[in-house]
C-alpha cells in the first residue's frame, strides 16, 4: 500500500477529530433530547390513560353495564387505543388487539393491583403501554401510538448526521488549508530542488522570514553551494585531464601517423609494433574526446531548430552507411528544436554502436510524438538482454559481444554520451527489442516541437 | 610545395607535426615563440600557419593579430583549450579554422586544404556584382567600398562570394560551413565569428548591416 502524503493525513487527521467531536456530540444531544421527550411523552400518556380509566370505571358502576359502549365513549383519537379485561373477558376498540398485545408481566403487574407502564413494539410500531387496575377483576389499558414521536427522532438523527458530516467537511477543508500554509515552504523547497535537478543551479530559496524555516532555507542553500561547487570541481578535474593528455596525445598522434605512413621500410616486426602504436593512439584520442564530451554534457542543451532528417543522413554519409536507412513518417516536421551537436553526436554513436555490435544499422526512424522527437536506430544483432538495458547506457560498459569478439574499438563512452545529451534535452535513452530481432536503440526528445 | 609554418613552444609536439606534415608532403618549419614565427613569416612567407595559443611572451592571440595586420595567410589554431571563450577570441582575431588538440594528421591536412583553395568552386568566369556601394570582383579576388579596395582575408573572401553567389537567398550556417570550410558538420561559431569581421570591413554600420543580414535561426544572406 502507498503511504499517504503529509497533508492528505494531517487532512484526513482534522476530518477524523472533526467528525469525532461531532458525532460524540450529536449522540450526547440526541440521547437527552429522545429521553426528555419520551419522559414527557409517558407523563401525559399516565395522566390521560388514568383519567379515561377513570371515565371506564364509572362507565362500568352500573348493573349491566354496556363494555363496548363505554370504550367507544372514550375520546381517545387516533393515537391511543383503549383495551379492557373484565371479568376474564377482553374487550377492545378493534380486534387487532387483545390479551397478546399485553406482555405477561405487565397484566400480572396490573391484576396485582398496581399500574404500570412498558414500551413495547406492537405490529412494529413503538407503542406505550399504560395499565391501571380498576378493581381485581378489572383492568384498563391504554395503547398509544410513539411513532409520530419516533419520527421526530427520526427526523432529528438525520439532521444531526448531516450535521456531523458537514462539521467533518469543514474539518478536512480547515486541515487542507492549514496544510497549503504550513507545507508552502516545503513546496517552495521542491520547486526549486525541481528546478536544480533540471540544471539550473544558480537558483536558491529566498531566505525566510519566518525564523522557524529560515534554518530550513539556510541549510538548504548551503547544501545546493556545496553540491555546486563539487559538481563544478568534478567538471573541473576531468576537463583538466583531458586538457593535459591533450598535448602528449598529438604529438603521439603526428609520430603515430609518421610511422604508418613508412610501413614499407620497416621490417615486419617494426611495422606490426607500429600498428599497434597507432591504433591505441587513435583509441586513446577517442577516449580524450568522449570525456571531454562527457564533462560538457552538465551544461544545459542549446535548441534551435535543426533539420534533423538532413542530420540524420549526413551521419550515415559520415559513417559511410547509405542514407536511405533514415525513415520519416510523411506529414512529419524534420525540423525540431533540439541542440544540433548533441544531437549528430547522438545519431553518430548510435550508428557506431550499431555497426559494433549489431552488425550495422538496418533502420533510422524519427518520429514526433507530442511535441517529443524519437529517434530510433534499428539493428539486426544478437540485441541486448534485459539484464543489461539499464547498465548499458552508464560509462565503460560495453556489451557482452564485445568482449566475444575482443572488439576494442569502442570507447565505453558512446551510450553514456547518448543518454547525457538526451537527458540535457529533459528525454532519456533506452534500448528494447526490434519486432523482427536484433536491438532498437530508442532516444526520446522532449520539446522538439514548439 | 606548399609551406607550413608551425607555432608551437612544445618541442615534442612541434618535432611531430614538422615530421608528420612533411610525410604528408608539405615543406615544414618551426617555430618556438610568436616572435620568431612572426620573424619566419615575414622573412620567408608559408602558405598556411598553425599557431598554438599558449605561447611564452606574446601568446598566441596577439600572435595571430600582428601576423594579420598585412598577411592574409590562412591561419589554423591547433590548441588544447576548447572553451567558446578561447575559440570566438582566437577567431575574433584572425584565425580562420580552430582544431583543438589532439588533431589526426589527415584531417589537419584536409582543413589546410580547403583553407587554401581560392575560389575554385567558381568554375566559369564571374563578372563583377554590386550590392549598393560594395563591389565584389571574384576573378580579381577583389572588394571595394565606396571605390576603396577593403583588404579580406581569403577565408572572409570565400565566405563572401559564396554569399554574392547565392545573392538575396539565405544560406545556413552548415551549408557555409561546408562550402567556404569543407566541414560535413562543423562549428558554427566558425561562420558567425567570420561574419562578424566581415560586417567590420564592409558595412558602414556593422551594428546594423545592410548588406550582409542575419535571419534567425535560418542563416545569413547578402543583399543590395
Amino acid at each position: 500500500m502507498t503511504r499517504l502524503g503529509l497533508r492528505a493525513r494531517v487532512t484526513a487527521a482534522f476530518a477524523v477529530g472533526a467528525s469525532l467531536l461531532a458525532a460524540s456530540m450529536a449522540l450526547f444531544s440526541y440521547d437527552l433530547t429522545r429521553r426528555s421527550l419520551l419522559d414527557e411523552r409517558e407523563r401525559a400518556a399516565v395522566r390521560v390513560a388514568y383519567f379515561d380509566a377513570a371515565v371506564v370505571r364509572t362507565g362500568l358502576d352500573t348493573d349491566a353495564p354496556d363494555v363496548v359502549e363505554v370504550l367507544r365513549s372514550l375520546d381517545t383519537g387516533s393515537i391511543r387505543r383503549p383495551l379492557l379485561h373484565f371479568n376474564g373477558r377482553w374487550y377492545g376498540r378493534s380486534a387487532d388487539i387483545g390479551a397478546s398485545s399485553i406482555p405477561g408481566e405487565l397484566q400480572q403487574l396490573v391484576r396485582s393491583g398496581e399500574a404500570g407502564v412498558q414500551r413495547v413494539r406492537l405490529d412494529g410500531q413503538p407503542t406505550l403501554l399504560v395499565g391501571v387496575p380498576l378493581s381485581a377483576t378489572t383492568s384498563y389499558y391504554e395503547l398509544t401510538s410513539l411513532r409520530e414521536v419516533e419520527q421526530t427522532f427520526q427526523v432529528m438523527a438525520l439532521t444531526l448526521t448531516a450535521v456531523g458530516i458537514m462539521v467533518a467537511g469543514a474539518g478536512a477543508a480547515l486541515g487542507w488549508y492549514a496544510t497549503r500554509h504550513s507545507l508552502r515552504p516545503l513546496t517552495a523547497v521542491a520547486d526549486v530542488a525541481e528546478r536544480i535537478a533540471a540544471g539550473d543551479f544558480t537558483t536558491r530559496l529566498d531566505p525566510a522570514t519566518d525564523p522557524d524555516l529560515n534554518r530550513l532555507s539556510t541549510s538548504f542553500n548551503h547544501m545546493v553551494d556545496q553540491l555546486v561547487r563539487r559538481i563544478e570541481r568534478d567538471r573541473r578535474f576531468a576537463a583538466d585531464v583531458s586538457h593535459e593528455l591533450r598535448s602528449p596525445l598529438q604529438t603521439l598522434a603526428a609520430a603515430a601517423d609518421v610511422l604508418t605512413r613508412r610501413r614499407g621500410h620497416h621490417d615486419e616486426r617494426t611495422a606490426t609494433a607500429a600498428g599497434l602504436v597507432a591504433d591505441e593512439v587513435a583509441r586513446f584520442q577517442r577516449l580524450v574526446d568522449d570525456l571531454m564530451q562527457l564533462a560538457r554534457t552538465e551544461r544545459p542543451a542549446q535548441r534551435e531548430s535543426v533539420d534533423v532528417a538532413a542530420l540524420a543522413g549526413e551521419a550515415c554519409r559520415n559513417r559511410c552507411l547509405p542514407e536511405d536507412l533514415v525513415s520519416i513518417p510523411p506529414g512529419t516536421p524534420s525540423r525540431w528544436l533540439v541542440d544540433r551537436r548533441r544531437v549528430a553526436q547522438i545519431l553518430l554513436n548510435l550508428l557506431d554502436n550499431a555497426v559494433r555490435y549489431g552488425g550495422g544499422p538496418v533502420a533510422v526512424h524519427l518520429r514526433v510524438r507530442d511535441g517529443t522527437g524519437v529517434i530510433e536506430v534499428d539493428d539486426e544483432g544478437p540485441g541486448v538482454p534485459a539484464q543489461d538495458r539499464e547498465i548499458i547506457f552508464d560509462r565503460f560498459v560495453r556489451g557482452r559481444a564485445a568482449h566475444a569478439r575482443a572488439d576494442t574499438n569502442g570507447t565505453g563512452l558512446g551510450l553514456a554520451l547518448v543518454a547525457q545529451h538526451a537527458a540535457a534535452h529533459g528525454g532519456r535513452a533506452s534500448v528494447t527489442d526490434r519486432p523482427r530481432g536484433g536491438a532498437r536503440f530508442r532516444v526520446e526528445l522532449p520539446g522538439s516541437l514548439p | 610545395m606548399t609551406a607550413v609554418l608551425v607555432i608551437e613552444d612544445d618541442d615534442r609536439i612541434r618535432l611531430a607535426l614538422l615530421l608528420a606534415l612533411e610525410e604528408e608532403g608539405y615543406t615544414a618549419y618551426g617555430a618556438a615563440t610568436a616572435e620568431e614565427g612572426l620573424r619566419r613569416q615575414r622573412e620567408n612567407r608559408a602558405d598556411n600557419v598553425l599557431v598554438d595559443l599558449m605561447l611564452p611572451g606574446l601568446d598566441g592571440f596577439e600572435c595571430i593579430r600582428q601576423m594579420r595586420r598585412d598577411d592574409d595567410v590562412p591561419i589554423v589554431v591547433v590548441s588544447a583549450r576548447d572553451d567558446t571563450h578561447d575559440i570566438v577570441a582566437a577567431l575574433e582575431a584572425g584565425a580562420d579554422d580552430y582544431l583543438v588538440k589532439p588533431v589526426a594528421i589527415k584531417e589537419l591536412s584536409a582543413r589546410l586544404r580547403a583553407l587554401r583553395r581560392r575560389g575554385r568552386t567558381l568554375v566559369a568566369p564571374v563578372p563583377a556584382q554590386v550590392f549598393g556601394d560594395l563591389e565584389i570582383s571574384p576573378d580579381a579576388g577583389e572588394v571595394r567600398r565606396a571605390g576603396q579596395r577593403v583588404a579580406v582575408t581569403r577565408t572572409e573572401f570565400r565566405l563572401l562570394c559564396e554569399l554574392a553567389e547565392h545573392a538575396g537567398r539565405v544560406l545556413s550556417r552548415q551549408q557555409l560551413l561546408q562550402r567556404v570550410w569543407g566541414y560535413d558538420t562543423g562549428d558554427e561559431r566558425l561562420v558567425d565569428v567570420h561574419v562578424g569581421r566581415l560586417r567590420q570591413k564592409i558595412e558602414a554600420d556593422p551594428a546594423n548591416p545592410r548588406h550582409l543580414v542575419t535571419l534567425r535561426g535560418l542563416g545569413y544572406k547578402l543583399q543590395r
